[in-house]
């Protein structure tokens, strides 16, 4: 009896632990605040800052194919190639802090939860099998096949992932802009990428004085103990609550603000003309070519290996 | 031209016109025309209109889109689809004409509130206008920042020969340069001269409820001291009253300031008259006998490998109010902010009424020591004002309030007959009234101000300083003010302390510490202009007069006094 207890126990563990660590992982080492870095540019004087902004939105999407297209075993190549430029832009700290929670999270949950739901055929190799108590939840246990499996899809997320928030940190909005024009894009698509991104780490900050003020006014935001177990589910309930008190200041406060910023668009002549002059010019460097051979090579490479079922993903 | 007036005179919506985006932009019946140089400007694209005439808003804020200040510069002149010359050409010339040049790269988010007004002048100059509007642009920044904008507009008006049309409220510090000033009134143009014919009479100001600059005022207060033309800045007044009787009485008056403090029980030195000056600031010796209720112990507070605020110890006794001042980023509002349990210290503590106070525990904290932020608004959850005076008792229990409970505080913060309103339909000044009556609703014993006048024009600002005066004495709460608005707010208090970068470096009576003009000048923040005209005149004090009818008051009673002494008045300095 108590070592189904002990199993029972056990196998809850398992399968929320591991969950439960993302929202640990954001609340210790990012919080609300820390958001702010996620979508904030850093100005540096980088080869990475200076590549050609065409390219630079060329590389998630190269990548996203590469990670799509390929099997797990070439997918590592691609992965251990998308990390590379992160060591060439040498991220600030703050910003390595939420890059890790917000791509190695997800990335993470993606992996185990795989480890739990993937069944392979017969035989099964359980990593750890669960009792019959916890047979609701759904999933027999923990298997190494499924693992490997969340692993593999894990990282082509992570490709994607990562290679997009590169490009975020490294490029000005406004060559995002100039590039979407150089593909023929409405200038609103630009405008719209542009307004995002400059009002998100003000959204950011602006929810987390709301908060703040709230708990000035009154409202209990204290969280319990982890043991104090009874107090959770009340916790819960204040939070989901504050959520609809906020909604008004923060709706107030935003709407306000875009009114302003319509009236300074206009005023500085947005969508008069449907193509834009530019301050920073892109004439293509050594570095541009190779970065186009690069991703030209592994696309067409990776296409034409597929279509010889070389590297080609199992379907 | 310095257009001023009260709040909702009209201001503002004039510049909206006056760049053509009215009724382009905001909705509106527009009768009559702005005309630029002949042509009808209220007939133009707002990019067109833009043009010839600029605008820079209140809030730097909300009129950066991009994500640096190059980026941000070039925006315009990108769209106009420029040549790359030109485009290069006309960034190049905004930030040096507006000394942003050196942060060309920076990212907008991580400037400070000056030079992301700067930036945004910036930008409305590439668009090459003629004339330059700005909407309140000081009203956000600390002095510092107030004068890195000025300092631009003055090289812009004098170098580039832009027109600049300036909106604000902040006339001590804009009437120097001032060629023109427009009185607005109701919609109304009420006066429209230069600065010197129109503040030679007082009545239109008086009468609008407008701010007229304190040397202005003293001018009117004294009239046989200024011999020459109305003085419109401090060096203008110190060198009109240089000479004249005026400093011998001041200096007799501060003499005799400082033998009171040093020897409070002592004798008045002048037998043949009481002392001439209402005692509105109580001395060191009177407050030292309150107990402290918030101590502040060798506190020091870190973000990442910045530190905010570096070893501060501070006592604020049960009653006093309290200003702290400082240049943004000296660590003000990190230091009070502590003292409802908001953020960490990396070392120290901090007691409220001998308690610690528990660090993120601002629920609990919030019921002793109310905190009301400088966005008000972000304070406001109900759907009507009877909810959101509710709303504090709602989710906790709280003893009573015999002193303020909530139909008290309708009727004490002029309510009654709007309780079933929105807050949203109240106007900024309600607004703000309103988280204010909602936070003293709950008796806490000490009530934090963070910025709380910043954007006010005169008249609000004397209305919101009349209420937390009838507060104080309803109340009797420790009052605890961050502010940059050292004129109207700071120089109300008992006592200020000067921060500068994480440390005190000055505590004292208001009289005192605004006697050290070059000190706080040092720390970033700009002394009055009354106090500076002090200590011009005297080279140097250990105490200054703070308020105009104060001044000439004094004065007055110690040439009366010379003159009962048969003293010649030039003389009476030196007895």
């Amino acid at each position: 009896m108590s070592n189904i207890f002990v199993r029972t126990v056990l196998s809850y563990l398992i399968i929320f632990g591991t969950p439960l660590l993302l929202p640990w992982m954001f609340i210790k080492l990012v919080g609300l605040g820390g958001l702010r870095d996620l979508v904030t540019y850093e100005a540096r004087d980088t080869p990475l800052h200076k590549l050609d902004p065409r390219l630079k939105v060329l590389y998630p999407i190269a990548m996203g194919i590469l990670s799509i297209v390929l099997n797990w075993d070439y997918m590592l190549i691609v992965f251990g190639l998308s990390v590379i430029p992160w060591f060439w832009l040498r991220p600030s700290r703050a910003k390595v802090r939420v890059l890790m929670v917000m791509v190695i999270g997800p990335a993470l949950t993606g992996f185990w939860s795989q480890g739990l739901y993937y069944l392979p055929p017969p035989p099964i190799h359980y990593i750890y099998q669960f009792p019959p108590t916890i047979s609701w939840m759904g999933s027999p246990g923990l298997t190494s096949y499924g693992l490997v499996f969340g692993l593999q899809q894990s990282a082509r997320v992570l490709v994607t992932v990562s290679t997009s928030m590169l490009i975020l940190v490294s490029t000005d909005v406004g060559d995002f802009t100039w590039a979407f024009e150089q593909f023929r894009m409405p200038p609103a698509m630009g405008f719209a990428l542009t307004a995002a991104l400059r009002f998100l780490p003000d959204m950011i900050s602006r929810t987390t004085l709301v908060l703040r003020a709230v708990e000035l006014r009154g409202y209990d935001m204290s969280k319990p103990r982890w043991f104090q177990v009874r107090l959770w589910p009340n916790y819960v309930k204040r939070l989901s609550r504050c959520i609809v008190i906020i909604t008004v200041p923060l709706l107030v406060g935003s709407l306000r603000g875009t009114t302003t910023m319509a009236m300074v668009a206009d005023a500085r002549g947005f969508g008069v003309n449907r193509r834009r002059g530019s301050l920073q010019e892109h004439p293509l460097t050594a570095y541009d070519i190779g970065g186009y051979v690069i991703l030209v090579m592994l696309v067409g490479g990776a296409i034409v290996l597929n279509h010889f079922h070389i590297g080609a993903r199992p379907y | 031209m310095l257009i001023t007036g009260v709040s909702g005179c009209g201001k503002s919506t004039l510049a909206l016109v006056l760049c053509g985006l009215i009724p382009s932009r905001v909705p509106g019946e527009l009768r009559g025309r702005v005309m630029f140089r002949g042509e009808p400007l209220s007939g133009m694209k707002p990019h067109e209109a833009s043009q010839l005439v600029g605008m820079v808003f209140q809030n730097p804020n909300l009129q950066l889109i991009n994500q640096t200040v190059q980026s941000e510069v070039a925006f315009g002149p990108e769209n106009l689809a420029l040549p790359h010359d030109e485009i290069v050409r006309r960034v190049n010339w905004c930030l040096d004409v507006t000394g942003m040049d050196g942060m060309r790269k920076a990212a907008t988010v991580t400037l400070s509130g000056g030079q992301k007004q700067r930036t945004a002048i910036a930008a409305t100059l590439a668009m090459k206008p003629q004339i330059l509007v700005l909407d309140e642009p000081l009203s956000d920044l600390d002095p510092v920042g107030a004068q890195e904008v000025l300092g631009t507009l003055q090289r812009l008006a004098r170098d580039e020969g832009t027109a600049i049309v300036i909106i604000e409220h902040r006339v001590d510090e804009v009437a120097p340069w001032a060629d023109r000033v427009v009185l607005m009134d109701n919609g109304r143009v009420v006066l429209d001269q230069p600065p010197r014919q129109a503040w030679a009479d007082a009545a239109p100001w008086s009468r609008t409820g407008v701010g007229v600059p304190d040397v202005v005022q003293l001018a009117h207060a004294l009239p046989d001291a200024f011999s020459g033309a109305l003085p419109l800045s401090v060096e203008d007044a110190a060198a009109q009253l240089a000479g004249t009787w005026v400093v011998p009485a001041l200096a007799r008056a501060a003499r005799y300031r400082a033998a009171a403090v040093d020897t409070p029980n002592a004798p008045s030195p002048d037998t043949a008259l009481a002392e001439p000056v209402p005692a509105s600031q109580p001395a060191e010796s009177q407050r030292a006998w309150r107990p402290p209720v918030l101590a502040w112990d060798g506190i020091s507070v870190d973000f990442n490998a910045f530190r905010a605020v570096n070893d501060v110890t501070l006592r604020v006794a049960e009653g006093e109010s309290v200003a702290v001042i400082g240049a943004n980023g000296s660590g003000k509002s990190t230091l009070v902010s502590l003292a409802v349990g908001m953020g960490t210290p990396s070392a120290g503590q901090v007691f409220f009424r001998g308690q610690p106070v528990t660090p993120g525990k601002v629920f609990e904290h919030s019921a002793q020591v109310a905190l009301l932020l400088q966005a008000a608004d972000e304070m406001l959850f109900e759907d009507s004002v009877i909810d959101e005076l509710k709303f504090g008792t709602k989710f906790r229990a709280l003893p009573p309030n015999p002193v303020l409970d909530v139909e008290g505080a309708i009727e004490f913060f002029g309510f009654s007959g709007l309780e079933n309103v929105s807050p949203w339909e109240l106007s900024q000044g309600g607004r703000q009234r309103l988280a204010l009556a909602a936070l003293l609703v709950g008796a806490p014993g000490v009530l934090v101000l963070d910025e709380p006048t910043t954007g006010q024009d005169a008249e609000h600002m004397r209305s919101f300083l009349r209420l937390l005066e009838a507060v104080r004495k309803r109340t009797g709460l420790t009052v605890l003010v961050v502010t940059h608005d050292i004129r109207g707010l700071a120089s109300r208090a008992e006592r200020i302390v000067l921060l500068g970068e994480g440390e005190v470096r000055l505590d004292g009576p208001t009289r005192k510490v605004l006697a050290r003009a070059e000190e706080l000048k040092r720390w970033g923040v700009l002394a009055p202009p009354l106090p500076r005209l002090q200590v011009q005149l005297l080279g140097q004090c250990d105490d200054v007069l703070l308020s105009v009818p104060d001044f000439a008051a004094t004065v007055s009673a110690y040439r009366d006094l010379a003159a009962l002494q048969g003293v010649p008045a030039e003389q009476a300095g030196r007895m």
